[in-house]
């Protein structure tokens, strides 16, 4: 029946001009463009006039139009099924893969105090927050457990320094661990830098362990939200980024790879300070800037009133920045933004670079898993912060009791893996960023109080569709100069742990 | 007592200040019983939620405060976002019904993936000794074993008797 169906979709039998399948959105800040994509994520930017004629299948053959819709597989009688069915393939390689991230809190101490602390830090004196060696080294029996054949140990907190000794334990009981298992394993330590000295880092070179960061802005604006006792956070920060730099260059380390990843988290104060944001990443010998908006979660949820702003002025900023890194590219500067890097690589290359929080289904328990410092495993590290605002939503087990595949299999995983796939999403399924979209369910569940979530009213669906917006209105400039930069920004991949 | 809420459709909506609740009646015929469960159940933790019947074909939804005083904006927002996510509910349903295979494979591919196979200890913690369930339909049959002819030395009845 379906071949008689598709045997007779030939141009011959079947008007030749009719669309397939497609979504389509105006660009709001060039409202003479229209956004088009298909299913399988492949796209094109039409002049409405354009547009208006695909849409109504009145294109004429053999113009050059026509053409780009045939090549495109935008048109019903020309539809290439199998070239689409390998292209949504390819998409969506990750999926069964496994976790591939596992977040271990060594502990919730830390010495600074940052106005936002998604990870609801505690005093120093908290020493009950602190991870034992058994429940380390019941977390890496675990995570060598995963059917993913490569696995990142990434160690956060609290601030992980503050137990060295432990991190220092879990590196070689892994490795070790690991010589009978034979998986692919790395380690990345996410610290404020204020506790690393040269024999510290003399380890973690080493042993390999990638080091990632934060400087929010100016050092007015990152120490007046990040306080350090009697010291200035920035200056510690920006101290040993330059050191650790350096370090990898004298050590033949191949830059592009070996590099400190530092993150902002955007806040009011920083929103028309741009410029100089990009300016200090630039001086820092940073290859990447990731402009992330500020996450509902921990500390950030109580001091709101002072550092939250209208998801608008975020997109304002964010393209302000994009515009100014792009012309400094242009110059001859090599810095990317790390969200217009995984949009682009799906937008242009049609595979998934598997960032964990901006895929479908997302990350949360098949991609990543977090263990909390007293053992609780969480679908994600969202889910590890909501637990510690009170919420137990995303807990799916113990590293003392629980068994791997039951963890994995938990309902609250299926759960997160049903919402967050767009396919079933009103607004989604009508939006031409569709394919290269991903909302976390945990967002929308502490914004929304629904797993699902409503993707009009959400913020994060706010800010991926303001930077696709920007995107593609840059990709339809025309501006070769521009599309050479935005290329480029798809081939450098970070290791994939570099940007959770 | 209760009365209108300012800014919101008085046909609908009525508020008591008193006891700090608003209330909305939902037509059943535009959303369906599903999306109103799915809707006022994302109310849980910011307030108490009582379902009643309100005539033929309705539904009466209250939303009350937890605590008092509540303010109007509250009142207010509470059933602005009770609206939209009857909206978001029933619509998503729909559209969850339509692609619901793609949906299942990926989510069972996704599953299946991450859990990998059991393991050899796992499948030792496996009881295989006891009836797996009771089966008075004789789903788990094969089809000789429930409609094949009987042997009859085994003394069962036969065709025509
Ligand atoms: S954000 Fe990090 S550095 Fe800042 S207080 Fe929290 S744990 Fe410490
Ligand atoms: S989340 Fe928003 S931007 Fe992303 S596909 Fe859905 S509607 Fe589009």
């Amino acid at each position: 029946m379906s071949e008689r169906l598709f045997g007779a979709m030939t141009p011959e039998t079947f008007d030749a001009r009719q669309p397939a399948f497609f979504r389509f959105r105006q660009l709001p800040m060039a409202p003479d463009k229209v956004v088009l994509s298909n299913l399988e994520g492949r796209w094109l930017v039409l002049d409405r006039p354009d547009f208006l004629a695909f849409a109504q299948g009145q294109v004429s053959e053999g113009t050059p139009l026509f053409q780009k819709l045939r090549e495109r597989n935008f048109l019903r009688a020309y539809y290439d099924v199998p070239a689409a069915t390998e292209m949504v393939r390819a998409r969506h390689e990750f999926v069964g893969a496994g976790p591939n991230l596992h977040i271990l809190v060594l502990t919730l101490r830390c010495n600074t105090t940052c106005v936002y602390c998604h990870a609801s830090r505690a005093n120093m004196d908290q020493v009950d927050t602190d991870m034992t060696v058994e429940i380390a080294e019941k977390s890496v029996d675990f995570i060598l457990q995963s059917t993913n054949p490569a696995v990142t140990i990434e160690f956060q907190g609290g601030e992980p320094l503050v137990r060295f000794d432990l991190l220092q334990h879990v590196v070689r009981y892994a490795n070790e661990r690991n010589e009978a298992i034979g998986k692919e394993i790395d380690f990345t330590l996410v610290t404020n830098l204020s506790l690393m000295d040269e024999e510290k880092l003399d380890w973690l070179i080493e042993n390999r362990v990638q080091i990632c960061t934060s400087v929010d802005g100016p050092q007015d604006v990152h120490d007046k939200q990040r306080k350090l006792p009697k010291a200035s956070a920035h200056g510690e920060a920006v101290k040993w980024i330059g050191r650790i730099n350096e370090r990898y260059e004298e050590l033949g380390l191949d830059q592009t790879l070996y590099h400190v990843e530092a993150l902002v988290t955007t806040t009011r104060p920083i929103l028309d300070r741009w410029k100089e944001l990009v300016d200090l990443y630039v001086d820092l010998g940073c290859r990447a800037l990731f402009l992330r908006p500020l996450d509902p979660f921990g500390f950030a949820d109580k001091t709101k009133r002072l550092i939250e702003y209208p998801r608008a002025d975020y997109v304002t900023y964010y393209r302000n920045a994009v515009d100014y890194m792009i012309e400094l590219n242009k110059g001859g500067v090599e810095i990317l933004e790390r969200y217009a890097a995984i949009f682009l690589t799906k937008i242009l290359s049609g595979v998934d670079p598997n960032f964990l929080d901006i895929r479908q289904p997302s990350g949360a328990g098949i991609g990543q898993l977090a263990y909390s410092y007293d053992g609780k495993i969480f679908t994600c590290d969202e889910g590890r912060m909501l637990h510690e605002m009170g919420d137990d939503t995303f807990e799916i087990g113990h590293v003392m009791t629980s068994k791997y595949r039951d963890v994995v299999g938990h309902e609250a995983v299926r759960a997160v893996v049903i919402a967050s796939q767009l396919d079933g999403q009103p607004d989604c399924v009508h939006c031409p960023y569709q394919p290269y979209c991903g909302i976390p369910p945990v967002h929308s569940h502490r914004i929304q109080g629904t797993l699902l979530g409503r993707m009009r009213e959400s913020s994060l669906c706010a800010v991926h569709k303001g930077i696709q917006d920007y995107l593609f209105e840059k990709l339809a400039s025309g501006d070769e100069e521009t599309l050479r930069v935005l290329e480029k920004w798809t081939t450098i991949r970070p290791r994939d742990h570099f940007v959770q | 007592m209760s009365e209108p809420l300012e800014a919101t459709p008085h046909a609908f909506v009525r508020a008591d200040r008193e006891d700090g609740s608003v209330s909305f009646v939902v037509d059943e015929s535009v959303y369906p019983l599903e999306a109103i469960y799915g809707a006022t159940f994302t109310f849980l933790d910011r307030c108490f939620v009582f379902l009643g019947r309100e005539g033929e074909g309705q539904v009466r939804v209250v939303l009350s405060a937890k605590k008092l005083p509540i303010a109007d904006d509250e009142l207010r927002g509470w059933v602005g976002e009770l609206a939209n996510e009857l909206l978001a509910c029933a619509w998503r349903g729909r559209i969850l019904e339509q692609n619901r295979a793609t949906i299942e494979a990926v989510t069972s591919q996704a599953i299946g993936g991450a859990m990998g196979p059991p393991s050899l200890d796992e499948l030792e913690d496996f009881d295989f000794s006891e009836e797996p369930f009771e089966d008075p339909l004789g789903i788990a049959m094969s089809w000789e074993e429930k409609y094949g002819k009987k042997d009859k030395s085994q003394g069962g009845e036969t065709e025509g008797t």
